[in-house]
Parts: structure tokens; sequence; C-alpha cells
């Protein structure tokens, strides 16, 4: 089965679709067959920044039915290896994806023989962006170091973690943990899942069991974009170690990208980063966030036996 | 579920380990502040106020409390009555300090330790085999053998405490001549040896195995000619 990557980050212009293609490019580099889907819904471009301006087929053909398998809907890039589903030229009413046509989407995403897709996610917190989150145990969050981006993160790590939970009970019982949660923690506590974690561990020891395994497998990872010469580089580190310590959720910080002007330049020119400027310490930093996620944590494990 | 932040203890609070020194306290004290401050970019929105202020309460009195050595040991007491920390393992031996100036001992050449020497001496006086050993013209390396056996010395301490190589010693006391050391160097090791088992008086006697191996080579070589 593929490896599948979504890359989500709550704020816009945070650079996720560029990180994504970037890593596309280098997971395509190594010589593994790279799927990129834009699921940017409404917003999509992806395309240009993987350098097809115009792609003939998108991800609309699919829901409209014009095609019958999401595998019909893959181009070709320029790129060796690297394939792309595009949002391009969608339907106007795309962005509100209807739950049928969200499930049949997920379905399609699982079935596709690739060795690695990655999912380029948009902005905010909508149901669509969580579920589409919650595909594989191994999401990528970026941000950049400023609060405002900083804070979108947190509400979609608490977004992302709320959803896993109200998957194990009804809208009733939902409700129900929702006032206990109140009752014992004090106002606000209904949008803190840590401690709706607590109501749920002394009342339904089953599903919190669960959902315990489930976090527990959880392998997220944090990278932290547009990093300027004045940020305090720590701040990925930090970051995980709030969140491990307040919420219980294990992020792993993967590492920082530097802010560059010529990565505006490269969009803008429509020619890929990595190509365009590969001595940089931009592109330096994105291939070594490209090494430690796609480096199989198997093969690690395999050197001590060889 | 783990616990929240108010039921950790201190030492959870500031990512320290319960051994910590203080400089290391310090510094995770200065992270938390990093992190929990007001305006810091790490916590931006992750609190509201009221839990911020809570927290870093906390962080302050972590921090009161373990950087005094009173206050800190007090707290020691208190988590490991409550089993939470190990009881720090015992201190092994002492690390090595810094030899004081004036305590380098600039006595000459290679002593036994004190204990030790004394016992070395009364045995070397109760033996009749010693004595007979000694009291003949001619010494060897075997009688040599002959007389750490009777004393009860290995011949690792020897090399222990003269810093002489074992397989010298091993060859005097085997008598091999044509591996001996020059006869400068043989001379100052056997002295070493004699001091080391504290066989009196060194001069003479090392003087006498000198001569008994110079007998013993110019027989060597006469045999060799014929």
């Amino acid at each position: 089965m593929a490896h599948i990557w979504p890359i989500g980050g709550g704020k816009g212009g945070s650079g996720k679709s560029f990180i994504t293609s970037s890593l596309g490019r280098l997971s395509a580099g190594l010589g593994r067959r790279t799927l990129v889907i834009d699921l940017d819904l409404g917003a999509a471009n992806l395309h240009t920044l993987v350098g097809i301006p115009y792609p003939s087929k998108s991800f609309s053909d699919f829901l409209l039915k014009k095609v019958d398998r999401l595998d019909d809907t893959i181009v070709e890039t320029p790129f060796e290896n690297l394939f792309l589903i595009s949002g391009a030229q969608d339907h106007f009413d795309i962005a509100n994806l209807p739950y049928e046509q969200k499930i049949k989407t997920l379905r399609a995403i699982m079935k596709l023989d690739y060795d690695c897709i990655l999912l380029d996610l948009g902005a905010g917190t909508s149901f669509n962006t969580i579920d589409f989150f919650l595909i594989s145990q191994n999401g990528i969050f970026i941000t950049t170091p400023e609060p405002t981006s900083i804070e979108n993160v947190y509400r979609l790590i608490r977004s992302v973690y709320f959803r896993r939970i109200r998957y194990c009970f009804s809208v009733s019982q939902f409700k129900a943990l929702e006032e206990e949660a109140i009752e014992q923690f004090g106002e606000g506590a209904f949008n803190k899942p840590e401690c709706m974690m607590k109501v749920i561990e002394r009342d339904h020891p089953e599903p919190y069991r669960d959902l315990q395994n489930d976090f527990n497998a959880f392998r997220f990872r944090l990278i932290i974009n547009q990093m300027h010469k004045r940020d305090n580089a720590a701040l990925g580190a930090h970051v995980c170690r709030i969140i491990e310590k307040h919420m219980g959720l294990q992020i792993d910080f993967t590492g920082n990208v530097s802010y560059d002007e010529r990565v505006h330049d490269a969009i803008c020119q429509q020619v890929s980063f990595l190509d365009r400027y590969p001595y940089t310490k931009t592109a330096g930093e994105l291939r070594a966030v490209g090494r430690q996620i796609f480096q199989p944590a198997g093969r690690q494990l395999m050197l001590q036996y060889v | 579920m783990r616990k929240s932040f108010a039921e950790l203890n201190y030492y959870e609070m500031l990512d320290i380990r319960p051994g910590a020194a203080a400089f290391e306290i310090r510094q995770a004290y200065g992270a938390a502040l990093q992190i929990y401050q007001p305006g810091s970019l790490v916590s931006h929105s992750f609190f509201t106020e009221t839990e911020r202020r809570e927290i870093l309460s906390l962080i302050e009195k972590a921090y009161q409390t373990l950087i005094q050595d009173q206050t800190r040991k007090a707290y020691d007491d208190e988590l490991m009555s409550r089993g939470e920390i190990d009881r720090p393992a015992q201190a092994g031996p002492d690390a090595r300090k810094p030899v004081g100036i004036f305590s380098i001992s600039r006595g000459r050449g290679q002593q036994p330790a004190g204990s030790n020497q004394e016992s070395l001496k009364t045995r070397i006086r109760q033996s009749e085999r010693i004595a007979e050993l000694t009291g003949r013209h001619a010494l060897s390396g075997e009688d040599l053998k002959q007389i750490r056996t009777e004393l009860d010395v290995t011949l690792e301490q020897i090399s222990q405490a003269t810093k002489i190589r074992q397989d010298h010693l091993i060859n005097i006391e085997e008598n091999r001549l044509a591996r001996l050391p020059a006869a400068i160097f043989l001379k100052g090791f056997v002295k070493s040896y004699l001091k080391y088992l504290c066989l009196e008086p060194v001069e003479e006697l090392s003087a006498r195995y000198m001569e008994t191996v110079a007998s013993l080579a110019q027989h060597e070589t006469a045999q060799e000619q014929e």
C-alpha cells in the first residue's frame, strides 16, 4: 500500500503547496513513483508549481463521473516518476464537497497504487480538510514562525484530535461528553481535547483504549517554513514539547526551512525552485527535510540485522 | 491519559532529571520561561490567560524550590517517600581530584604500601629459606623467584608498583640471559625489585646478582665456543 502524507497547516500562505511540490520532487528523485494530489478544493494551484499550467484532466472529472476511476484523472508531470491529480478547472461548487463524495474520494485514494502519495490540503479546519488529514497516521503540519500561523496550526491540531474522538461517538453521546467536560473542567473545556479524553477515560473505557492506541500510532510531523534570520530556531522543538506536555500528542519536529526571496522568483517564473536554485540554504534545508521524511523507518531497523 | 501539568512533579515541569545540577535547573527555567511567558510565540493562543498565570506560578515555585539546596532536599525526600523518584544511588568511589602541590611524594624509588612493607619485613626475618638464599654468595634469577614466592607476592604486583614490564621480570626470574636488557637497566630493575620486596641491603644484593649473571653469561659463551 502507498505511503500517504497529508500536508496541512491551518493558515493560508504558509507554504503548504510549495512544500508539497518540493517534497514530491524529492521523493520522485529517489526513484519512487510519487503522486501529488491537490485537495485544496476550490483554491487549487499545485499544478502550476509542478510545471503543468493547464492540466488536461482534473479531480472534478472523477466527482462528476466523467471518468470512472480516480486513476484516470492522473496526469504526468515533466519530472520523471512524479504524477499529479490536479484541482484546476474544478466546478465552482467543489469546495463544499458532500459527505458521500468525500468518502468516495477517500476510498479511491486508498486504492491508488503509488509508492508515495502527498496530499496538499487547504487552509482552515473544515471537515473536508480534517478528514483528508486523518486518512493516514503520518500527517505533516506546516507553520510559519508568526503568531497568526502558530495559532492556526494549534487550532488545526486540536481539530484533528477532536475529529478523531468524534468518530467514536454518536452525536448525542458527544454532546453529553462536552457537557460533562465543561462541568468538570470549567468553561472553555469543550475545546480542549485533553479534558475530553479524561472524561472519556472515566466513562467509556473501551473507546478510550482504541483512541489511545490510535493517538500513540500517529506519527505527525511539524515543519517550520519561512524561517527568517532573526527568528528563534528552537521554535519547532518548543512547539512539539508544549503539544506533548499539554495535549499528550506526540509530534516530531522535522526541520526549519528558511525564507528565501528566490522562492517567489521561481514561482513567478514557473520553474522548480530546487532546479533553479539548488545551492541555496533553503534548497539544502528542503532536501534535509525530505531525507528525514522519506527515510523509511524499516531500513534503519534492518541495518542492525545485516 | 497523561497527567495534567499541575500534577507533574517539579522535575517533570522543568524537563530535567532528578539529579540535575544547579546550572541545568537554571537553564531549564530559562527555557520554560521562553515557552510560557506572555507574548511568547510558542504558546501563542495555546492557553487562556488564567491558565498561563497558573502555569507560570507553578514554574516559578518549582524553580525556587529546586534551586535552593535545603528546600530541594526536603522536596526530594517527599518525592522519595511517595516513590516518584528513586533514591540517589550510593555515591561510588570518590572522583579523582587534582593532587595538592605539596602532597606529591618526592621520596626516592617505589615503596610498597606501609602495612604491606612491615609484614614483608617480619616475614623475611622469620623465614629461614630466605635467610639461606640471601646468605649465599651467588644470587640468580631463580633465587629471586623463590624469595618472591616465599613472600607471597605476585609478578603483577611488582610490575604495577615498579612500572617494569612483566616480560622483563619474567626474563630476570627465568635467567633468560639472551633476553635480558642492557646491564645498566638490568641493575636498576633488580634494585626496584629488591626494594619492593624489602630485601636489605639492596646495593649489596643487586651487586651480587649482577656478578652471578655475568659469570653465567661467561660460562655460556665458553660453552658455545667449545
